[in-house]
C-alpha cells in the first residue's frame, strides 16, 4: 500500500509525444482508474509506472521514493495484463510461485502463500493444471493471483477484462471491487470501458491525446463535466451535446440560449461559473436520461420524431435520427413504446444542462 | 467440406509417390545390407530380401575402422550440435532483445557466411588451422562445423524468440527474473521446438560434412563417416554389401536424434499463455 506520484512525467516515442508532461497523485488504498479511447496514453502511462517504460521526462515515486530509473522488480508493483501473460508450461502453482522464488523466499512459505491466494480466487483445485486447461476467467484469476502472492504496494491492470465475453466481464469486475475492498491495497487500473471505470473507481483520470482532461469520483465526472470530451466519454447512452447560440445571461447564473437542433428558443441554461464570459456561439449538453417524457398537456421543453426505439428491457431510448452522431437520444419510461414517425414530448430536468464553448470546455 | 471418393484417392496417391520417392532408397539400402551378395547384385533385383544374412555387417565391423569413423562422428557432430546450441542462444536472444548499435546490420551481416562455398575458404582456413596446430585434430572439425551452423541457427533463434508474446518476457521482469534467468526457465522451454530444429541442423550438417573432414584430418584414427567410409569402398574394390551395411549404419544416429528431439516439436507451446 502507497502513495503513487508523478511528477511532470512525459513520453516521447521518437518525435512522437504520446503523454504530455502531466501530474497525478493516487492515493494510498485509492482505486484509481485511468480511461480514455484506444490511442490516448493509457497503457503508456500505466507501463510508466510499471517501469516497463521510462518516461522521457519527470519523476515516478512510489511510497516516497524515487523509482524513475528502476527496474520494475525493484518498484512493489505487480501487474495484470490484458492477455493474462501466463507463463504456458509451468503450472498455475509455479506460475504463482515464480515472482516469490525470484525474491528468495523459501519453498514452504512460497507454498503457503500461493494457497491463501489461490483460497482467495478459488482456484485451489487447479494449482496443479497448465493455463490451457483453464478457461479465460480462470487464467485471468491465475494472473491475478500471481500479483497478490507478491503483495505489492500497487496492483497495476492493464484492460485485464477486455479478452472476457460480457458476463464474464461483469463477474470479474466485482470480483476485483471485492479484492480492493479486501486487500485495501493501492490499485491503478486502466481501461477504454467506461462502465468499468464508473463501478470500480474510486476515482477516475480521464485521458485524452495524453493529456489528463478532468481527474474525479465518478459522481464528480458525471455530474459536473469538465468537457465535452468527459461528458461525452462517461455516460452510456453517451450526453446530446449539439450546437447553441448564447442570447445572453439573466444574472442569476444561467444562459439564455438558442438550440435549434432541440426547437429550444431563450433556454435558461444552468452556468458553472455565474460570473464566465459567455461566448456568441456554444455546445449545449443533456444526458438521455434527463430528458423526461411527458404526456399530452403537461408543460414540455422540447419535441423529438421518433426514427428508431431501442428497448434494453430494463430501459428504453429514443432515437430522433438513423445515425448516431446526428441523432438525439432520449430515455423513455418503461412501457412507452411509440411508432416511428410519431413525436414525442420531453421535459428537461431542472439544472441538468451543460454549457460548454465551441472548443469544448465548459462554461 | 466433404470430399469425394475420387478427390479421397487421388490425395491417397498423391501422398503414396511421396512416401516412395522418399522412402524408397532408403528401403534399397537398409533391405539389400541384409542380402547375400549374390542376391544384391541379381539381374532381377528383388523389392523384398530372398536372403537374411549379417555378414556385411560382421565385416564392417571387424575387418574395417568403422567402429572408430561412427565414435569420431559421433564425437564431432554431438559436439558441434551443443556448441552451436551454446552459442546462438545467447546471441539469438541477444539479437532479439538487446538494443545495440547496428543490431540489424549485424544480423544480416551474419549470413554473409553462406554467401562463400565452403571450398573456397578451405586453403586458407587450412594454412590457419595448421599454424595453430589444430590440422589433424577432432576439435579443427568441430570448429569449422560450429562455424558454419551459427548463423543459420542464430537466425533461426531469434525468430523462435520473437515469436514468444511480449508480455510473458515482461512479466517474467516484474516478477523480478535476471536475464539470465528469464532465458533458462522461461524463453528457453518456450522455444523448445526452434532449439530442437537447430540442434537438429547442427548435427545433420556436421554429420555429413565431407570436404573439410577430408583436408583437415590426415590420419585414419581421426576420420569420421563420410571420409572414413569412401576409403573402405576404394580399399577393398566395391562390395555393394559393405557399402549398403556401412550406409544404413550412418543413417541410424540421425535416426536416434530425431527420434529423441523430436519430441519437443509440439505445437501449441504457449497456447493458455496469451488470450
Amino acid at each position: 500500500m502507497a502513495v503513487t506520484e508523478l511528477r511532470n512525467v512525459s513520453k516521447s516515442f521518437g518525435s512522437v509525444r504520446v503523454i504530455e508532461p502531466l501530474d497525478l497523485t493516487v492515493e494510498n488504498g485509492e482505486f484509481m482508474v485511468i480511461v480514455g479511447p484506444s490511442g490516448c496514453g493509457k497503457s503508456t502511462l500505466l507501463r510508466m509506472v510499471a517501469g516497463l517504460e521510462i518516461p522521457s521526462d519527470g519523476q515516478i515515486l512510489i511510497d516516497g521514493t524515487d523509482v524513475t530509473g528502476k527496474e520494475p522488480s525493484d518498484r512493489g508493483v505487480a501487474m495484470v495484463f490484458q492477455t493474462y501473460a501466463l507463463y504456458p508450461h509451468m503450472t498455475v502453482r509455479e506460475n504463482m510461485a515464480f515472482g516469490l522464488e525470484m525474491a528468495g523466499m523459501p519453498k514452504a512459505e512460497r507454498e503457503r502463500q500461493v494457497l491463501t491466494a489461490a483460497r482467495t480466487l478459488q482456484l485451489e483445485d487447479y494449482l496443479d493444471r497448465k493455463p490451457r486447461q483453464l478457461s479465460g476467467g480462470q487464467r485471468q484469476r491465475v494472473a491475478i493471483g500471481r500479483t497478490i502472492v507478491r503483495d505489492p504496494k500497487v496492483f497495476l491492470f492493464d484492460e485485464p477484462l477486455s479478452n472476457l465475453d460480457a458476463e464474464l466481464r461483469v463477474q470479474m469486475r466485482l470480483e476485483i471491487a471485492k479484492l480492493h475492498r479486501e486487500l485495501g491495497a493501492t490499485m491503478i487500473y486502466v481501461t477504454h470501458d467506461q462502465v468499468e471505470a464508473m463501478t470500480l473507481a474510486t476515482r477516475i483520470v480521464v485521458l485524452r491525446d495524453g493529456r489528463i482532461e478532468q481527474v474525479g469520483t465518478p459522481s464528480e465526472l458525471y455530474a459536473d463535466p469538465d468537457s465535452t470530451f468527459v461528458a461525452g466519454f462517461i455516460g452510456s447512452p453517451r450526453m446530446n451535446l449539439v450546437p447553441a447560440m448564447v442570447q445572453g445571461g439573466d444574472g442569476a447564473g444561467h444562459a439564455l440560449v438558442d438550440v435549434p437542433s432541440l426547437g429550444l428558443k431563450g433556454y435558461r441554461a444552468p452556468l458553472r461559473d455565474p460570473h464566465a464570459a459567455l461566448p456568441g456561439e456554444a455546445v449545449f449538453g443533456v444526458r438521455p436520461e434527463d430528458l423526461i417524457w411527458t404526456m399530452e398537456g403537461e408543460t414540455s421543453d422540447i419535441a423529438l420524431t421518433c426514427e428508431i426505439v431501442e428497448d434494453l428491457g430494463s430501459n428504453v431510448f429514443l432515437y430522433n435520427a438513423a445515425s448516431r452522431d446526428a441523432s438525439i437520444v432520449a430515455e423513455l419510461p418503461r412501457g412507452v413504446h411509440p411508432a416511428p414517425g410519431d413525436t414525442v414530448r420531453f421535459r428537461i430536468s431542472d439544472g441538468t444542462s451543460y454549457l460548454f464553448t465551441e472548443a469544448g470546455v465548459r462554461i | 467440406m466433404k470430399r469425394t471418393l475420387g478427390w479421397n484417392l487421388a490425395l491417397a496417391a498423391g501422398l503414396g509417390f511421396f512416401v516412395a520417392l522418399v522412402g524408397l532408397p532408403f528401403w534399397w539400402v537398409v533391405s539389400g545390407s541384409f542380402k547375400l551378395p549374390r542376391e544384391i547384385i541379381a539381374r532381377v533385383p528383388t523389392m523384398f530380401p530372398q536372403s537374411f544374412t549379417w555378414q556385411h555387417y560382421d565385416k564392417l565391423l571387424s575387418s574395417s575402422d568403422y567402429g572408430t569413423y561412427l565414435v569420431n562422428s559421433l564425437f564431432v557432430s554431438g559436439l558441434s550440435a551443443v556448441l552451436t546450441l551454446l552459442l546462438a542462444i545467447p546471441a539469438g536472444y541477444a539479437f532479439f532483445r538487446l538494443e545495440f548499435r547496428g543490431r540489424e546490420t549485424w544480423y544480416r551481416v551474419i549470413l554473409l557466411a553462406y554467401a562463400f562455398p565452403s571450398i573456397v575458404v578451405l586453403i586458407p582456413l587450412f594454412t590457419m588451422f595448421a599454424k595453430a596446430g589444430l590440422v589433424d585434430t577432432r576439435l579443427a572439425l568441430i570448429i569449422v562445423n560450429v562455424a558454419f551452423a551459427l548463423p543459420f541457427a542464430i537466425w533461426m533463434l531469434r525468430s523462435f524468440f520473437g515469436s514468444i508474446p511480449r508480455e510473458i518476457e515482461e512479466a517474467a521482469r516484474l516478477d523480478g527474473g535476471p536475464p539470465l534467468t528469464v532465458l533458462r526457465r522461461i524463453m528457453i522451454p518456450l522455444t523448445a521446438p526452434g532449439i530442437a530444429a537447430v540442434a537438429i541442423f547442427a548435427f545433420v550438417t556436421s554429420w555429413t560434412e565431407y570436404v573439410f573432414a577430408s583436408v583437415m584430418i590426415l590420419s585414419d584414427a581421426k576420420r569420421t563417416i563420410p571420409v572414413g567410409f569412401s576409403g573402405i569402398i576404394g580399399q577393398y574394390q566395391v562390395d555393394w554389401g559393405l557399402l549398403l551395411a556401412g550406409a544404413s549404419l550412418a543413417i541410424l544416429p540421425v535416426v536416434i536424434v530425431f527420434a529423441l528431439i523430436g519430441r519437443w516439436f509440439v505445437t501449441g507451446l504457449t497456447e493458455g499463455a496469451v488470450k
